[in-house]
Order: C-alpha cells, then sequence, then structure tokens
C-alpha cells in the first residue's frame, strides 16, 4: 500500500463536498480573467474553510463542523461521457510519474531490500494555509514509505468526476453562485438573466444535467468588482441594491484585482493556483484558452455546440475527448493533464497570442488583501449562505419524514407483511435485474431519506448521516431496489466508520456487499470501484491489509487496463505493508500491474513496476522470471526510447546462459538487435557497441604466422610443418623445441645463445606467451577465435574480420625513436574480412581471421568486428522462402543485424613463482596478440616427392626432396634436424652417381653396384671408408644433418631437388619421424635469426628379417704368426608373415666393419649362391674373422654392392652413431662408478673379450604387388661387443614381468672394485693343444705310450701376462682321478711364463699313455694375471674344450 | 496430478522445478515463487519452540482460479511446491502428503549421493523419473 498524504478521514471528506454551481456573467468572467483564471479556479484555492462551522441538527442540537470544504464549479450541461473520462484519468496517470534523483526508498521486508524510488510530490495539498507547511513535513520526513502519487491523482480525479446518478445525491449541486461584474451596464438585471437561466437548467426537460439536490435551490448573487478599473460607489451602490433584493444574506460584493495588470509584477506573491491548476504550462495555458468558450455556453447551448466544433476542427482532435466538459471546467480536478504532445497541436494560431503569455503566472492583478477577500467570500458565503440552506433543508426533509414516518412505515410493514412469505422466495434473477434498475420517482419519500442522509454527510453530520443510511438501506433492500440498495449501504458503512468516537466497528461486510451488489447485479463498474477504493483505503487504516489486497484484487477485470494495473499495483504495496512482508507477492502482483499499466499505454508506469518487481527476482535463479522481466523491461524501455536501458536489459537476457526455448531466444535476439540497431542509428559517428554474443573463449585465441600449408599435389608431398589444424600435443612440442635448440646449438658452436628463443609458430594457451611474438613482413598472421553460440537460435555475422593497431617502426634505422601510430590504412596491414559465418545453436566454431601487414612494426590486434543476425529473423521480417536464400548460398539478412565489435582479452597464465605472487593473484601478460612484425626472412617449402609410407623393416628406399624458397630473399645454412638420424640420408660427401632427378631413378637399385663375375664368391674384398666421410663426425651432434644444397644457397624463386634415402627403422610399427628444418637469411636481423620449418614423416614398418650374430674364438690357431681370428655366426630369419606379399629375402652381402677386424670368409656357404629365405625360414651364415692391421677397414663378402658407398654407409654409420650414443649412456655410469686404480686392470681385461665388429647384412627381397614383382633393397646391422654373446640387428624386447612386487631398497654403493668376471678372465689368455687325433703304438712292444703334444698359448691381451701353466692332476674328486688317471703328462708339471701382448708361446708337452684309449687331453690348468700386477685376479683358464685322443694299439 | 513440482532451496532459489507442459512454464515459475510467501508466512507464524515438532506438511498455500499450491517444508528448510489442477477433486489432502514424502525420500537420495554438491541445481536421473511419475499418476 503507498501511503496517502491525506488521512483516511480526510481523503474521504474531501471526496464527498457539497458542489456549488457557479454561473458567471460575461463581463464577470472577463474580470477574473485578468489572472488567468476562470471565476471558480479563482475561488478553489479559498474553498476549504479554516475555521469551525456551527449548525444545528433537526434535534437542535449543536453539531461542529471542521475543515469543511466545497466546491466551485461552472455549470455544465453535459453529463460526461465514460471515454472523456478514460481519456482524462489515463493522462492524470501519465502526467504523475516518480521524480527521478530523490533518495530512494529503501523498504527492508525479509530478506530483501527494496528500492521503490517513487517518491513525488503531491500536488493535491488540501488547503492553501497550509500546503506549505504539508510541503516542509513532506520532505523532511523520514519515516514516510512508498508513495504512489498517480494513483492517489487517479482517485481524485476520479472520484470527482463520478458522473451524478438518480439513487444519490451526493454530487448534486446544493448551490449556484449568480456572479455578475459591476461593470456592466445593468448589474441587477443581469442577475435577473442569470437567475432564470439558472431555473432554465434546473427544471426545464431540456437538461437532463447538471442534476440539483433540491428543487429550490440557493442562489446567491456576487457581485465583482474589479477594484483597478470600476468605480467604487457605483458598485457600493448596486451592492446596496442587492442587499435590499436578496437580503444581507444572499449577496456578496467581492472586490479583486487590487493590482494594475501591467504594474507590480515584480512584488512576491505567493500563487496559490499553481498548486490546484497544472504545473505543466501548456496545461495552465489550455484552461486558460478555452474558458472563453465555456462562459459563452453557459448562455447558449447552440453556440458552445457550435464553438466546440470550431475547435474540433482547428485542433484536429476527437469530438469525443474534445467535448466532453470535465477537461476545461470540473473545477475540483486539480490534476487534471494532458499529455503534452497532444498539445502541441492543439494550440492552434488563434490562441498564438496568447502562447506567448503561457508563462503568467495566476492571479497577477491579486494583491494578497484580494486573497483574503476571497476566503472570506467563501466563508462568509458557506457561513451565511450554504449552511443555513443545508440546515433548514435538512430540517425540512426531517420533518417530512416523521410526518410521513407513521403511515409510510405502518403501510411498509403491511405490505411486507402481506406479501413477504410469499414475494421473496419467487424472485428470480430476471427479477432481480429489473429491480435493479427500478427508479424511484424524484419524490418519492425512500429518496427523501437518502437525500437526507446524504446532507448530513456532506457537513459531516455522521450519526445521523447514518442512522438515515441504514433506514433507507432497509427500505431499499425491501423493495429489492438493488443499486440504491447498494448506494446505501455503501455510505452506511463509510459513514459508520467516520463516526467520531468509532461507537460501532467498521462494517466490512455491508462494502463487501455493496461492491458485489455494483458489479454484479448492476454491472456498474465505476460504483464498485469508488466502493472498492473507500473501503480498501478505510481497511489500510486499520491494518487489515490482506483483506485490502483481496478487495483491490477482485476488482481488476478485463474492461479497464488502467484501473487493473493501479489496484493491482495497491494490492502489491499492501503486501509489503503486511506485518510479515509478502515480497513475493508484491513482486507477483507488480508484475500483473505492470503488464496491465503496458496494455493500458502507460509505459513510464509499466517500466517501473517491472523494475521494482525486479529487485526481487534478480539474482536468485529464477531464470524463466527474471528473463521476462528482463525483456519486457527492454521493450518498454525501448518504447520509451531509453535505449541504454533496453540494450542492457536485453543483454542481460541472453548473457546468461538462459533455459528459455529456441522460438523465445530468436525473439530476444531479434529484439536486442532490433534495439541495438536504433541506438546505432542514434549515434552513427559513435564507437562500435560491444555486442554480447556470440561468446568468445579468448584464451583458446590462437595465432598462427605464416603462410597456410600448402597442399599435397600428386607424388609432391609438402612438408607438414605446422598448422591451426593441428592440436596441440604438449610432448611433440617440446620435442620440436629439443630438435631446435639443438641445431641452434650446432650453428652456435656447441652454445645456445641465451636470447635463444624457439621459434613458435602456432601461438595458443600452452604456448609462452610472455614474450612479443615475431611476425614477418608481407606474411599473413592468421586469428583463430573461437565462437560459442549459446543460444538455441542460429546466429550469422558478417563481414567479420580483426580490429587492430599498429606502429610502423623500422627496427634496423634505430635513431627513429618515434613512433606514429596509426590505426588503419590497408597500405601497413591488410585484413581479410569473412563475409558470412555462421554459428549453429549452442555450437562452438573457429573463425580464423588474417592480416596481411606490409610494413614493419608492432601490432597489436584488438578484438573482432562483424555485423550480428540472425537467420531466423530475416526470415520472418521478410517472408522469403528460406530455401531460396539457402541455395544461392547467401544468408539474406537486412535490417537485423547490428554492426558491433567484441575485445580479444586474453589472461595471461598466473604468476605463481615469488612469495607475492604466490599469496595475492596475479597473472602474467600475454601478447599472442601483439605480435612485433619483422623485415623480410627467408620462406622455406619442403616437398618430399615418391615419400614412401610403408617400408619394411630396415629397407632401403630412395626417396626426393624438394626445396623451394618462396620468399624474396635468399636462404642458407640449411639444415635438418632429427631425433632419428639413421632414418634418412642425403648421401655422403662421396659422389653422388645416382641420377638426380626422381623420374630417371624410378626402377633403379638404392644401392651402387659392381658388376661381377660369379666366380669370385668366395673372395673378401677390402675397401676402406671412414665415418668422417660420412658426415658423421665424431664430436658433433649426428641428429644435426646439413643439407647440400649447391652453393649451400638457395635463391629466391629457386628449387632444388635432393635424392633422399629412407632407412626402414628396424622395429615394426607405425613410426612419427620428425623433421625439423633450419635455415638462415643471409642478411643477419637483429630480431629473427633463423627460421624453422617442421615435418612429421609417417611411416609403418612390417618385419622382414631379424638378424642375429654371435662371435667366438676359433680354437684354431691356424696362421700362427697372426695370433687371432674368431668365427661369425649370423643368424638370419625371414619373420617377415608375407601380409605385404613379400615372396622371399635373399641375402645379398654380408659386410663388416671394424678397426681391427675383417671378414674373411664364409665358412659354411651352401652350395646356392644367393642365401634364399622364404617366409618363417632361417639361415645361418658362418664367417671367419681375422685381425687386422688397418682400422677402419670395411669388408664385404659376395661383393657385389660398394658397402662403404653412399646409402649403404651412411645408413650404416648413423645407425652405429645412435647405438653409440644408446651404449656411452651406459658405459659412462659404468665408467663413473669405478674410477679406482686397479680399474685399469679390470678394463685391461675385459678390453680381451671385447671385439667391435659390426656386421652389415645387404638383402633383397621379392615382393610382388598389383601382379608385379618388385625388388625392395635393405640392410641391417648388427653390433657385436663381447665374445659370445649374441647380438641382433634390432633391439629385443624385454619382456617386463608382469607383476612384480614392489621392493623398496637402499640401491648398494656399487664403488667396490669389481671383481672381472671369470668369464672375462677366461679370455685373457687362449690356449689351443696341437696334438694328432689319433696315435697308433703297439703296447705289446713297448707299453709306455709318448705322444708329444703342443700348448699354444696366445695372450689376447694388450698387456704383458704371467702365465702359469700346472699339469697336475686336479685330485679334487675320485670321478676325476678314475678319468684321468689313465695318463700323465711327462716332463716338467708347472711352467711359469710371461707372455708379451699378443705374444704366441707354444710349448712342447708329452703325455703318456699306458693302454689304447680315448683320452681328454685338456686336463691342464693356466693361470694368467696381468704382470704388473701382484696377485691379482690370478685365475684358471678355463678347461678349455676336450681335447679327445685316440690311442690305437697296434 | 501435479502439474508443477518444485524443490526451492532454504534461500529461496530453485533447485529443481519441473512441469507438465512448457508452455505454461513461466506461470508456474511465478506461481511457486510468489507460494514462497506463505510458505514463510506459515512457518513464521509458528513458535521457535514449535517450529521443530511440526507437521512438515504445510497444506494448502492458496488456489488460484486454475490451481491450487500445496506446500512442504523440510527441518533444514527446503520447500517443496506442488500445484495440482484444482479441477482434479479426487485428489485428497492424504495424498498430497503422500506424495510429498516420496518427494522427501527422492530428495534424500539426491542428498546422499556424494557427488551431489549441496546446493546446486539437482541433475538426477532417478530424481526426475520420480517427479514425472507424480504428474503422470492417475492423471
Amino acid at each position: 500500500m503507498a501511503q496517502c498524504v491525506q488521512s483516511v478521514q480526510e481523503f474521504i471528506q474531501d471526496s464527498f463536498v457539497p458542489l456549488v454551481a457557479a454561473l458567471c456573467s460575461e463581463e464577470a468572467e472577463r474580470l477574473t480573467r485578468k489572472n488567468n483564471l476562470g471565476f471558480s479556479e479563482l475561488v478553489k484555492p479559498f474553498c476549504r474553510l479554516t475555521s469551525e462551522v456551527h449548525m444545528r441538527d433537526p434535534n437542535n442540537q449543536l453539531h461542529v463542523i471542521k475543515n469543511l470544504k466545497i466546491a466551485v464549479n461552472n455549470i455544465i450541461t453535459h453529463s460526461p461521457q465514460p471515454g472523456g473520462i478514460r481519456k482524462l484519468l489515463n493522462d492524470v496517470v501519465s502526467v504523475s510519474q516518480p521524480t527521478e534523483g530523490l533518495v530512494t526508498n529503501v523498504i527492508t521486508a525479509g530478506d530483501y531490500d527494496l528500492n521503490i524510488s517513487d517518491r513525488s510530490v503531491k500536488a493535491s495539498v488540501p488547503w492553501y494555509n497550509n500546503w506549505k507547511d504539508t510541503l516542509m513535513e513532506l520532505n523532511t520526513s523520514t519515516f514516510y514509505s512508498a508513495t504512489t502519487p498517480w494513483f492517489e491523482s487517479y482517485r481524485e480525479s476520479f472520484l470527482q468526476s463520478m458522473p451524478a446518478s438518480d439513487h444519490e445525491f451526493l454530487n448534486h449541486y446544493v448551490a449556484c453562485m449568480l456572479v455578475v461584474s459591476s461593470g456592466e451596464p445593468e448589474p441587477v438585471e443581469q442577475f435577473l438573466k442569470l437567475s432564470q437561466e439558472q431555473h432554465r437548467i434546473q427544471h426545464s426537460s431540456e437538461y437532463a444535467y447538471p442534476k440539483w439536490f433540491i428543487p429550490n435551490t440557493l442562489k446567491y448573487y456576487v457581485l465583482l468588482h474589479d477594484v483597478s478599473a470600476g468605480e467604487e460607489q457605483r458598485a457600493d451602490s448596486v451592492y446596496e441594491e442587492m442587499k435590499q433584493r436578496y437580503g444581507t444574506q444572499g449577496c456578496y460584493l467581492l472586490k479583486i484585482n487590487s493590482r494594475g495588470s501591467n504594474r507590480g509584477a515584480d512584488e512576491q506573491i505567493p500563487d496559490p493556483w499553481s498548486q490546484y491548476l497544472q504545473k505543466n504550462s501548456i496545461q495552465t495555458q489550455e484552461s486558460y484558452d478555452d474558458g472563453p468558450y465555456t462562459v459563452i455556453s453557459n448562455k447558449n447551448a447552440d453556440h458552445l455546440i457550435s464553438d466546440d466544433l470550431d475547435n474540433d476542427i482547428q485542433d484536429g482532435l476527437s469530438n469525443n475527448f474534445k467535448a466532453h466538459p470535465l477537461q476545461l471546467d470540473h473545477l475540483s480536478d486539480t490534476s487534471s493533464s494532458f499529455d503534452g504532445t497532444d498539445y502541441i497541436k492543439t494550440t492552434s494560431s488563434l490562441h498564438e497570442s496568447k502562447k506567448t503569455s503561457s508563462g503568467t503566472p495566476h492571479g497577477a492583478c491579486l494583491t494578497l488583501t484580494d486573497h483574503d477577500r476571497i476566503r472570506q467570500f467563501i466563508q462568509e458565503f458557506t457561513f451565511r449562505g450554504l449552511l443555513p440552506h443545508i440546515e433548514k433543508t435538512i430540517r425540512q426533509l426531517n420533518d417530512q419524514l416523521i410526518s410521513r414516518k407513521g403511515l409510510s412505515r405502518s403501510l411498509f410493514s403491511a405490505t411486507k407483511k402481506w406479501f413477504s412469505g410469499s414475494k421473496v422466495p419467487e424472485k428470480s434473477i430476471n427479477e432481480l435485474k429489473n429491480t435493479s434498475g427500478l427508479l424511484y420517482p424524484p419524490e418519492a419519500p425512500e429518496l427523501q431519506i437518502r437525500k437526507m442522509a446524504d446532507l448530513c454527510f456532506l457537513v459531516q453530520h455522521y450519526e445521523l448521516a447514518y442512522s438515515c443510511y441504514h433506514t433507507a438501506k432497509k427500505d431499499f433492500l425491501n423493495d429489492q431496489a438493488m443499486l440504491y440498495a447498494a448506494g446505501a449501504l455503501e455510505m452506511a458503512a463509510v459513514s459508520a466508520f467516520l463516526q467520531p468516537g468509532a461507537p460501532r466497528p467498521y462494517p466490512a461486510h455491508y462494502m463487501d456487499t455493496a461492491i458485489q451488489t455494483y458489479r454484479d447485479i448492476c454491472k456498474n463498474m465505476v460504483l464498485a470501484e469508488r466502493c472498492v477504493l473507500l473501503s480498501a483505503e478505510i481497511l489500510k487504516s486499520q491494518s487489515k491489509y490482506s483483506d485490502a489486497a483481496a478487495l483491490l484484487i477482485r476488482l481488476t477485470s478485463e474492461d479497464s487496463d488502467l484501473r487493473s494495473a493501479l489496484l493491482l499495483e495497491q494490492a502489491a504495496h499492501c503486501f509489503i505493508n503486511m506485518k510479515s512482508p509478502m515480497v513475493r507477492k508484491f513482486a507477483f502482483h507488480m508484475i500483473l500491474a505492470g503488464h496491465r499499466y503496458s496494455k493500458a499505454g502507460q509505459k513510464k508506469h509499466a517500466l517501473r513496476c517491472y523494475s521494482q518487481a525486479m529487485q526481487v527476482y534478480k539474482g536468485k535463479g529464477w531464470s524463466l522470471a527474471e528473463d521476462h522481466i528482463n525483456f519486457t523491461i527492454g521493450r518498454q524501455s525501448f518504447t520509451l526510447r531509453q535505449l541504454d536501458n533496453a540494450v542492457s536489459a536485453f543483454r542481460h537476457i541472453l548473457i546468461n546462459d538462459s533455459k528459455q526455448p529456441a522460438a523465445q531466444q530468436g525473439t530476444f535476439l531479434r529484439e536486442y538487435l532490433y534495439v541495438y540497431k536504433n541506438v546505432t542509428q542514434l549515434s552513427p559517428d559513435g564507437p562500435l557497441p560491444q555486442l554480447p554474443l556470440p561468446y568468445i573463449n579468448n584464451s583458446a585465441t590462437r595465432v598462427f604466422f605464416g603462410h597456410d600449408r600448402r597442399p599435397s599435389e600428386g607424388e609432391k608431398q609438402a612438408a607438414t610443418h605446422i598448422s591451426l589444424d593441428q592440436e596441440y600435443d604438449c610432448e611433440s612440442s617440446h620435442q620440436w623445441k629439443e630438435l631446435e635448440e639443438q641445431v641452434v646449438a650446432v650453428v652456435n658452436k656447441g652454445i645456445i645463445p641465451s636470447n635463444f628463443q624457439p621459434t613458435q609458430y602456432c601461438l595458443n594457451s600452452y604456448s609462452d606467451n610472455s614474450k612479443f611474438p615475431l611476425a614477418v613482413v608481407e606474411e599473413p598472421v592468421t586469428v583463430e577465435v573461437a565462437f560459442r553460440n549459446p543460444l538455441k537460435v542460429p546466429l550469422l555475422l558478417t563481414d567479420l574480420s580483426l580490429l587492430w593497431k599498429f606502429q610502423p617502426k623500422d627496427f634496423n634505422a634505430k635513431h627513429n625513436g618515434e613512433t606514429k601510430e596509426l590505426a588503419c590504412g590497408n597500405d601497413m596491414i591488410g585484413a581479410e574480412v569473412i563475409a558470412e559465418f555462421l554459428i549453429n545453436s549452442e555450437e562452438t566454431k573457429m573463425a580464423r581471421l588474417k592480416l596481411f601487414p606490409h610494413q614493419t612494426g608492432e601490432l597489436h590486434i584488438l578484438g573482432v568486428v562483424y555485423n550480428l543476425g540472425t537467420i531466423q529473423g530475416t526470415m520472418m521480417l521478410d517472408g522469403i522462402d528460406p530455401s531460396i536464400g539457402l541455395q544461392a548460398g547467401k544468408f539474406v539478412y537486412n535490417g537485423m543485424s547490428v554492426r558491433g565489435r567484441q575485445e580479444l582479452e586474453i589472461q595471461g597464465p598466473r604468476l605463481n613463482n615469488t612469495k607475492e605472487e604466490k599469496t595475492s593473484i596475479k597473472y602474467g601478460p600475454d601478447r599472442r596478440l601483439d605480435p612485433i612484425i619483422t623485415e623480410e626472412m627467408p620462406l622455406l617449402e619442403v616437398f618430399f616427392i615418391n615419400f614412401p609410407t610403408g617400408l619394411l623393416c630396415g629397407e632401403i628406399r630412395k626417396a626426393y626432396v624438394e626445396f623451394v624458397n618462396v620468399s624474396k630473399c635468399p636462404l642458407t645454412a640449411l639444415k635438418v634436424v632429427s631425433k632419428h638420424p639413421e632414418f634418412f640420408t642425403f648421401g655422403g660427401n662421396t659422389a653422388v652417381l645416382t641420377p638426380l632427378s626422381p623420374s630417371a631413378s624410378e626402377n633403379c637399385s638404392a644401392y651402387k653396384t659392381v658388376v661381377t663375375d660369379s666366380t669370385s664368391v668366395c673372395t673378401a674384398l677390402m675397401s676402406s671408408a671412414s665415418s668422417v666421410n660420412f658426415g658423421v663426425g665424431t664430436g658433433s651432434q649426428p641428429e644435426v644433418i646439413h643439407v647440400p644444397l649447391p652453393d649451400s644457397v638457395l635463391l629466391p624463386g629457386a628449387s632444388v631437388q635432393l635424392p633422399m634415402w629412407l632407412h626402414g627403422p628396424d622395429e615394426e610399427g607405425v613410426h612419427e619421424i620428425n623433421f625439423l628444418f633450419y635455415y638462415e637469411s643471409i642478411k643477419k636481423h637483429s630480431k629473427m635469426c633463423h627460421r624453422v620449418l617442421r615435418h612429421t614423416a609417417v611411416i609403418c614398418t612390417s618385419r622382414s628379417l631379424n638378424v642375429r650374430a654371435t662371435v667366438c674364438r676359433s680354437n684354431a690357431l691356424e696362421d700362427e704368426g697372426k695370433g687371432d681370428n674368431m668365427l661369425v655366426f649370423v643368424d638370419v630369419e625371414n619373420i617377415n608373415t608375407s601380409e605385404a606379399g613379400v615372396k622371399e629375402f635373399h641375402i645379398v652381402q654380408v659386410s663388416s666393419n671394424s678397426k681391427h677386424w675383417k671378414l674373411q670368409k664364409a665358412v659354411n656357404l651352401s652350395e646356392d649362391k644367393d642365401c634364399k629365405l622364404a617366409s618363417r625360414e632361417r639361415g645361418k651364415l658362418c664367417f671367419k674373422a681375422v685381425r687386422c692391421k688397418n682400422s677402419g677397414a670395411k669388408c664385404g663378402v659376395f661383393l657385389q654392392i660398394i658397402s662403404s658407398a653412399s646409402p649403404c654407409a651412411d645408413f650404416f654409420f648413423r645407425s652405429l652413431s645412435s647405438e653409440l650414443k644408446r651404449t656411452h649412456t651406459q658405459s659412462n655410469m659404468f665408467h663413473a662408478a669405478a674410477k679406482q686404480p686397479f680399474d685399469e686392470a679390470v678394463r685391461l681385461i675385459q678390453k680381451c673379450s671385447e671385439v667391435d665388429l659390426n656386421i652389415v647384412v645387404l638383402w633383397k627381397a621379392y615382393v610382388v604387388e598389383d601382379n608385379k614383382q618388385l625388388i625392395l633393397e635393405g640392410q641391417h646391422h648388427v653390433v657385436l661387443h663381447t665374445v659370445g654373446k649374441e647380438a641382433f640387428s634390432f633391439p629385443q624386447k624385454q619382456e617386463s614381468p608382469e607383476m612384480v612386487l614392489l621392493k623398496f631398497f637402499r640401491p648398494e654403493n656399487t664403488s667396490v672394485p669389481t671383481r672381472p668376471t671369470s668369464e672375462q678372465l677366461s679370455n685373457l689368455i687362449k690356449t689351443s693343444l696341437h696334438y694328432p687325433e689319433s696315435f697308433n703304438h703297439s703296447f705289446h712292444q713297448k707299453s709306455l705310450c709318448l705322444v708329444p703334444v703342443t700348448l699354444l698359448l696366445s695372450n689376447c691381451s694388450e698387456a704383458d701376462v704371467d702365465v702359469i701353466i700346472d699339469l697336475r692332476h686336479k685330485t679334487t674328486s675320485p670321478e676325476a682321478l678314475e678319468i684321468h688317471g689313465s695318463f700323465t703328462w711327462l716332463g716338467q708339471t708347472q711352467y711359469k711364463r710371461q707372455l708379451k701382448s699378443q705374444e704366441v708361446y707354444s710349448l712342447q708337452l708329452k703325455a703318456c699313455f699306458v693302454r689304447t684309449g680315448v683320452y681328454n687331453l685338456g686336463t691342464h690348468r693356466v693361470f694368467a694375471k696381468l704382470a704388473d700386477q701382484v696377485t691379482l685376479f690370478e685365475t684358471s683358464q678355463q678347461n678349455s674344450m676336450p681335447a679327445l685322443i685316440i690311442i690305437n694299439n697296434i | 496430478m501435479a502439474v508443477c513440482i518444485a524443490v526451492i532451496a532454504k534461500e529461496n532459489y530453485p533447485l529443481y522445478i519441473q512441469s507438465i507442459t512448457t508452455e505454461n512454464e513461466l506461470k508456474f515459475h511465478y506461481t511457486v515463487h510468489t507460494s514462497l510467501d506463505v510458505v514463510d508466512e506459515k512457518i513464521s507464524a509458528m513458535g521457535k519452540a514449535l517450529v521443530d515438532q511440526r507437521e512438515l506438511y504445510l497444506g494448502l498455500l492458496y488456489p488460484t482460479e486454475d490451481y491450487k499450491v500445496y506446500g512442504y517444508v523440510t527441518n533444514s528448510k527446503v520447500k517443496f511446491v506442488m500445484v495440482a489442477d484444482s479441477s482434479n477433486t479426487a485428489l485428497r489432502d492424504n495424498e498430497i502428503h503422500s506424495m510429498f514424502q516420496k518427494l522427501h525420500n527422492s530428495y534424500i537420495d539426491v542428498m546422499c549421493n556424494p557427488f551431489y554438491n549441496p546446493g546446486d541445481c539437482i541433475h538426477s536421473r532417478a530424481f526426475d523419473n520420480m517427479v514425472t511419475s507424480m504428474m503422470m499418476q492417475v492423471c
């Protein structure tokens, strides 16, 4: 409930006041016009009596009347039109708006704080004397709650515009003032004329309106005298005449206009009229303008009509509205106002002169004395004229009633008795309806009671009024005159409430009945509304808020939106004023009220209601409701041209994840766009607005520098490089970074420069964005923006492009410090525009936008700019068949798109290094979008021709690489780096004999071959090739490979094709091999030193051969002088599963590489020249290796292929170096552990068992593919390290134990001197026995058989070795004794020798046998120790292989 | 049976709201929201001491032209509001009561889910099914 300024009692009293008609002569009206006022207006501020009045009631008791107010109105002879009233009320409400900028009222209700800022200064303040005080009080009081002045204005206007009806007399005229000016030639005549006029109006049947209280209306004669113009004497004399004629009580001389209109304007005089007339100057003028016509109309109704018609024509306003007299003359209609805009038209040319005076204040000719005179006049009139008249009338009515009572009462009761039994139940609804229209004749006795009651009510005699109403009510009810009864009930209730001291409680049920009757039976909503307004106010004053709310809500109906809105709003206010405030009900009813307001065209009020309701719904999760309110607020704001509010409200709907259905969202979006369009049209030059849609995932923004990848064409396959299509992979990016670091280190002689920054072509949220990225001039910068459409309707972005700022800068000229800041200019930066970009509902879509920098400088990418539109919207707007638009590939959009922008602001990573950063939340910079444009750099493109996708393990395939320099800058220092250097080669430094073009090489073997005759199968050929020749330097990183460009420069536009051999990795499966091409410009730049190009090759390998090799010492010492030789066993197994159509493998050649060894010849060569291996076959090759002197030898068996030439050797050395690297790390660990002095010895011993023999197996595979036989070639490498240990061509997979218990142990310190194993020691000395295999001896002749045996001792180590040979049998076990006891060594049983390095020593021994048999001669034991060591590692050599001898007896 | 079922958090924001038709959804939201006033009133009408022993079922909150709104408040002040068609005269008070109890049990199940964060909107299929069944029942 809104608080009223007036109390309830005041409100009701003021609602029902005695009405006095005023009839003015033309001249009199002219006098008052001098003050810009009509007569009725003139007296209006003084119509409340400031002093108490006494009156005697019919029982002759003194009755005190306080604060009596009367209303003086001009006579209007038309009854008000309902349409006119509606219009008037509408205007009243729309004019009364909450003032802005005032302190808002905060009502705390529950957990809600409501800001209700509808405080406004009440215009209608009771009476002049108090108005100032009231205002002061109003402004200073702190505890008043929300006011709704529009409601009060409405109520006031509504009550005063109530048409007079026949069933009640409250707004019938009690008296009539006849006003004549003293300046008229015949004032007395004029009085007579006016009197006749009044009589005519009241009694002739011509006029049904206005209504008069009683037939003989009080006439009061007023002589208006203009002090400044008229003669005082004449006035006095006329007044004297009047007094004689009408009595002193019936006439009055009112002197006004003491001040000339032209002077004294400087004197400040309070203007009480402004409170009653309109604050709005147009209003004032209007009422002023139209005044004369009404005055004239009083004289001649016809004239009035014609004049009104004139007005209508002139004003072009609706007849209905214009003809309605309330608009002008209803004096008490204080707030009557008209929409200013409508009225601008009405000030037609006729009134132009007056228009200038619109600002003139009222009462310009009136001094304060005049004010007092007017007040005096009203008082006099009331005291002397009106009240005595009323008193008399009441008395008369009372007498009439009493005299009639006996008769009528008995009559009534008699009839009642007679008929009640049968009559009442018979009444049907139809009859009720009929009776509701029942009309009493004007002089009916029932009406006389009512009349008296009304009069008593008007003079505040509520007790008497109540009893009269009560009586009347009974009578009316008896007659079933429902309208009359309801009226009586209503007033009875009101007067009961107003009775001083409240002897009886307020009969709310009277009111309820009255309302129901009015509404349902009489169908008179106006009366019902009045009743509700009164009752609600009374209930509120008694704190019965819920009853009041129910009452108010009950009256809302379809027939009047304005009324419903106002009542709902009041009901809403009731809810928050309850003891436990019902905020949500308040909000809900506010929404209903807002809805009704908007239907009634009260947009501002509607907006206010919704805004207030919003406070309750906001942020509480009631999203559906919130969206609805926001939408309505947006719409209302828009219609009120509060575009900013509208935009923000709509924005709110779209931004929040709305749960609305798609259609609803579509509507929201369309409205939003429409509103936005209007906003932008208002300020076309303003900055582009920020659009809320679609969402941009800022951190997902990616920036890519460089051109798009060129697609592969045919056999030409472009380097994959890097593109936006690739997903970020942390591991691979780390690998690339490592590769780049490697190559940079190589270029910079092993040191990575401190300012090194890995090249980043693609920046994303994972990359290091703390430094400004570098972009090259004339190369595009692509920004990928991640748009997300949160709505269920598709969004169409058109003309999408980037927004940027550019500072040109020349990086080479350092003196040029100043920088110009330029935001535009396509000569510097070219921007690509995406014409159309459609984002479907709830879709995330990337847009790639390009910029082409044409100058060096600093670029800042600020955001994106686009037109936002919908497809649906355009379809609906245009009515075009959607399929047409889609077929054309062009979405038609017209009005429904708005140009706007969105910023791209990327937050950097959160800093977490220092303590301060850890405790606070700080974010680092992200410079993804601020690239520096540097000067030209070469740009390399690499294509691979005939690059295979599948290979056999170890297969050698030839492909070509094309290098193209697409820039305008020469390119140099081209290098390639890869983690797998063994995978490819560009050929060594040795002469390149392969054809340079790929086409010529198609059927050519990858290997260089020599034609040999088949006889030389077993010849071994030796050639020397050093690893240095193949680019595998010992110190440098083997991964970095220099690309042999001709002249080592690639000129702009030039292209070079180079052969490239690929070697299938040894392991089967899919291999991803990363190549990083590194190149530099010829010129050195400050910003960018080098560029890189990436390529990832994917190779799928399938199994081919498995090569295993073992080496062992041969026991034979054939060439005694040379000493050392070994046997090499090479097991080759075809493990190909022949899926690839591989028929068979041929071992073409086995080559070896070693510093000390060479393969000499095949031992067990089969008959077949080629060693063929079909699927799952295994072949064994056995070679003899001899020690050779020249190091770095490479030997081949089955020589057909020059294995020391380019691809073969390349791959061999590559794989070797990678192998070395692998073992290096292992041995490093080992060496670090053992650094003790005696480790030298250990090493020596170990060395004996080491061989560094590398075997290269070259093979051919016959493959059938598409009915074509292909020959594939390949090679496998086996690295042999240790004697007797099996080595494989590819690392064996270690079968990891499936599940092991996790053991926790402290690793033992392994620094204890590692003793060489016995096996290693056994390799120190090689022994062999030479003896005849069988020995014939005649035991008959000689019982002892002596057999000479030579023991050859060969020192395998590099150091001197002391050797002890013990021939004594070891009598450890009886078993052994049994075996060995059969023969004995003769002669010295123990020898001690020192063997020099590699020395071979032969010892002649004699064995003695006593009988025939097979003997094992290997019983000797050999102890060896390093000569310079003391007793360490003295250990026995192995009991070498059984050396069997057969002793035969002849 | 019910046309709209809502679970409202202690702080009066919706945890779950489901209505039988989508076109009237907004209206139901408003209805449910407004009913919270009555719930508040009913709770505050009881004395502090009585609050603990009170009946959780609040009964009919208020009737509108087309619907009847029933309320139920758990001890943790979570409110269940059920809107039923007022034309459905067969619906008796104890049936409503048992429906609320079923709803309460289902709600407790949701709360017991360790992955449910108290105060979040309820996204539980079991609860959905429960509510749907209650809206379908006897219709």
